[in-house]
């Protein structure tokens, strides 16, 4: 930063500020653009200031694996694609991997008197850890290490029991998660020593919209094995037959809006009033059906001089079917234009199924819709208050977040107390947080439904539990770097400096700093009876909500 | 927004009639057999009071899932009334004759009393401080209170600075001080009353006529402060009766029963 005049000045910040992988080499940029999947690549068709070979220097990097690392696991967010270079991995495809081969907690759920002994056998030291239990893990490299990941410790014996496939030199894999923003699909580790080129979803995102023949093995890849399922899931294209689906899935285009690091921005920009990207905006002509895939949108009507939110939509909603329904309908109005606007909240997935392939497939054999978007824009803009500021705020993205009503709530703190209880002592969230009129949601882990702590986590040791569908933290494999709790747009997450049973602070043995560990909310995983603090408020004051039923039914 | 579920109060209610009607009718028909009702009411009052004691245990019971705090909040009422009534029903009287008896009867009326204006408190208080517009947790409440001091003493000494003028430091001195130091006007905050802000209209601004602008802007930073501190005040003061009801009413608890089970072994002894 430098003071001219008396007013302080920086250059501006680039897009490739920050590369992803800091030791790219001009040999390996060469390398690379020799490779036969890269040098097919129309490099002439990136513009200048996103060459081919910038996005290789900045949104990629050469990441090497030893025998039995995982390189990703099923249930897993991420953010980047990856290519083989060199080397074999193995896909798991049956029976998978245990939790704990995994490096994610193994959740057992406590009997009655077992929980009770929590009663006397709570520390009263913040903190305590029994060290001992993390040297069972297969854990490679610490926090400050940036090849830090788990390994499978035995490998001929996963290739014994477990049928896999192999993924040899060339192969592209991870892509549906670092463009879709949905969870990985398989756990891939790699059987012998292995090279690989990662690409973050920036750079992925620039291939696939410059060369078209990336664009087509991606969307490829994804219609091939994913677009179908998403269909028939939708009650419109659930009724058709194969050959009708797949005339509609093969016209049915992908668009992402937004950006994938939304949280980067939204903790930088909270409460201003960033530009949200537009999808489909009020007054155009409507061209095909919005489906949303991931993320999240909000569908606004102009109101005054301001936008005027009416609802929001996420995964599995869909938009414009009423306007593109009444068009059909009513070829002869002429003026059917879109009656409401809808924005990217962040960062949305979608999916734009032409009106053509409707008119052809789905409107013939469908009734018209009952309600329509702007069947919600008919009450006061007062009702909308909590909606507005839960948008605002991304409270949307809670699938759990602990809403606590001011007018009853009588700050008596026996909901910390009983979360203390059944955390060995120590509370994993503050009764703190944004308020509107008399609801606060505290600072607790919301459970989101786009989790984008767990994307980056190196181990994996913070995931979403299978059977409960919480995000919980393995603290045996946290190694403590923080990206988790650095990515939580909430807040919600704390770095601890771990005691012994003693109160000493457990450090390092050659650097002497403390060892952290993440902690938060885990919903009570494992304790009987649900979320203690629930349970222990007497005035019925605590509630854990999904925001989207929360917003529908306005009540707790 | 959020609704309080009445149904466990109508439950546990509609139970006690029942219990108080069966328990009522069997006294009077012990009595027409000129037996001793009193052991029936009183046993059965013991237990009720061992029960509504038990409330407080549940709370250090988080762990295990024996029923939500909200569904033992409404049980734990219900039975403090139907408990008031078999008093009545088992004493006969209001005020009973001799020493440890009143005793006994005066301090069970006090912890009744007490849960009720307890009770009545955390029904009304909270709605209050939520329409300051501010939560803060009591425990921060101290050190809220020093950071707005430091705040407005900056002002003060930064408004000197600027103007050259000592008028507002002065008026600090001598008036807002005595505002700034701790929690004040308790008791209007308690009842609702904004004495604090009527004090900050009158004397607290009574230098505001003799400043010049540049005072002015310093000032008006000044009365906003004070006027967050009157927030933080009203919570202090609410939430502190929030949490200190409690103080008076189970140690009266814990004195009634030690009473009453002294009572018990006392009527066992000479009486039966």
């Amino acid at each position: 930063m430098v003071d001219v005049g008396g007013v302080a000045t920086m250059e501006r910040p680039q897009r490739w500020a920050t590369p992803f992988g800091l030791d790219v080499s001009d040999d390996d940029i060469e390398m690379l653009l020799k490779r036969s999947d890269i040098a097919a690549i129309e490099a002439d068709r990136f513009p200048a200031h996103t060459s081919l070979e910038g996005v290789l220097r900045n949104d990629a990097r050469i990441v090497k694996y030893r025998q039995g690392d995982l390189v990703v696991r099923e249930g897993d967010y991420g953010n980047s694609a990856f290519l083989v270079l060199d080397g074999n991995l193995r896909v798991v495809l049956a029976p998978k991997l245990p939790n704990d081969m995994l490096g994610r907690h193994q959740t057992r759920k406590k009997g009655f008197f077992e929980a009770l002994t929590q009663l006397w056998t709570n520390e009263t030291i913040p903190e305590v850890r029994n060290i001992s239990g993390y040297k069972q893990q297969g854990l490679r490299g610490s926090a400050d290490s940036p090849d830090a990941r788990v390994f499978l410790q035995d490998v001929p014996a996963v290739l014994d029991e477990h049928r896999t496939a192999v993924l040899q030199e060339g192969a592209l894999f991870g892509e549906l998660a670092a463009l879709g923003r949905v969870p990985r699909t398989a756990t891939i580790f790699s059987e012998d020593d292995a090279v690989l080129l990662e690409i973050r979803w920036q750079g992925l995102r620039e291939i696939r919209k410059y060369d078209e023949g990336w664009r087509r093995k991606i969307d490829q890849l994804y219609r091939e094995s994913a677009l179908k399922n998403h269909l028939q899931e939708s009650k419109m294209f659930g009724g058709l037959d194969d050959e009708k689906l797949d005339a509609v899935s093969n016209k049915v285009l992908f668009e992402t809006y937004g950006s994938f690091d939304w949280n980067v921005s939204f903790q930088r920009l909270r409460g201003g009033s960033g530009q949200e990207p537009v999808l489909a905006r009020q007054g155009e002509y409507p061209d095909g059906l919005l489906m949303i895939r991931a993320g999240f949108a909000r569908v606004s009507v102009k109101h005054g001089t301001g936008e005027r939110t009416i609802t929001y939509l996420g995964a599995g909603d869909h938009f414009g079917l009423g306007e593109l329904y009444a068009a059909w309908k009513n070829p002869e109005i002429e003026d059917m234009a879109m009656k409401t606007s809808i924005s990217a909240l962040g960062y949305v997935d979608v999916l734009r199924v032409p009106a053509p392939v409707l008119e052809e497939h789905v409107f013939p054999f469908m009734e018209a819709p009952a309600t329509t978007i702007m069947d919600l824009a008919s009450t006061p803009v007062a009702d909308d208050a909590l909606m507005e500021w839960a948008v605002d705020e991304r409270f949307v993205n809670a699938t759990r977040a602990m809403v606590i009503d001011l007018e009853h709530c009588v700050r008596c703190d026996d909901c910390v107390r009983a979360c203390a209880s059944t955390h060995n002592g120590n509370p994993r969230f503050r009764r703190h947080g944004k308020s509107s009129e008399n609801l606060m949601v505290a600072n607790a882990c919301m459970h989101c439904a786009d989790p984008v702590c767990m994307i980056g986590c190196p181990t994996g040791a913070i995931h979403r539990s299978v059977q409960s569908g919480s995000v919980i933290i393995n603290d045996v494999t946290c190694i403590g770097c923080g990206t988790c709790a650095n990515s939580c747009p909430y807040s919600n997450i704390s770095m601890v400096a771990i005691s012994d049973s003693d109160g000493r602070t457990i450090t390092e043995p050659t650097t002497g700093k403390p060892i952290f560990k993440a902690t938060k909310c885990d919903y009570c995983e494992g304790q009987p009876g649900g979320p203690a603090c629930v349970r222990a408020c007497a005035h019925d004051a605590l509630k854990r909500v999904d925001f989207q039923e929360f917003n529908s039914t306005g009540s707790m | 927004m959020s609704r309080r579920s009445k149904l466990p109060k109508i439950f546990f209610g509609l139970i006690s009639i029942v219990v108080f009607g069966a328990l009522f009718w069997q006294s009077k028909v012990i009595m027409l057999r000129l037996g001793e009702p009193a052991i029936l009411t009183g046993y059965t009052l013991m237990a009720s009071m061992l029960l509504l004691g038990f409330f407080n245990f549940r709370k250090k019971l988080s762990m295990i899932p024996i029923g939500r705090a909200s569904t033992w909040l409404a049980f734990h009422v219900v039975l403090g009334v139907f408990a008031l009534a078999l008093f009545g029903l088992h004493v006969g009287v209001f005020w009973p004759q001799g020493l440890y008896e009143q005793m006994l009867a005066g301090s069970f009326y006090m912890v009744s009393l007490s849960g009720v204006v307890g009770y009545a408190l955390q029904r009304s208080l909270p709605r209050r401080l939520t329409q300051t517009g501010v939560e803060i947790i009591y425990e921060r409440i101290p050190a809220e209170l020093a950071e707005i001091r430091e705040r407005v003493e900056a002002l003060v000494l930064e408004c000197t600075e600027k103007s050259g003028s000592d008028t507002v430091a002065q008026h600090y001195m001598g008036t807002l001080n005595w505002y700034f130091q701790k929690p004040r006007f308790r008791l209007s905050h308690f009842v609702g009353g904004d004495a604090g802000g009527y004090w900050l209209r009158g004397p607290g601004g009574a230098a505001r006529r003799y400043i010049n602008d540049v005072e002015k802007e310093y000032f008006d930073q000044i009365i906003a402060l004070a006027e967050l501190k009157s927030l933080v005040d009203r919570h202090f003061v609410c939430q502190g009766v929030m949490k200190k009801w409690l103080f008076l009413h189970i140690p009266l608890a814990v004195a009634v029963i030690a009473l009453a089970i002294w009572h018990l072994i006392l009527v066992n002894v000479y009486v039966i």
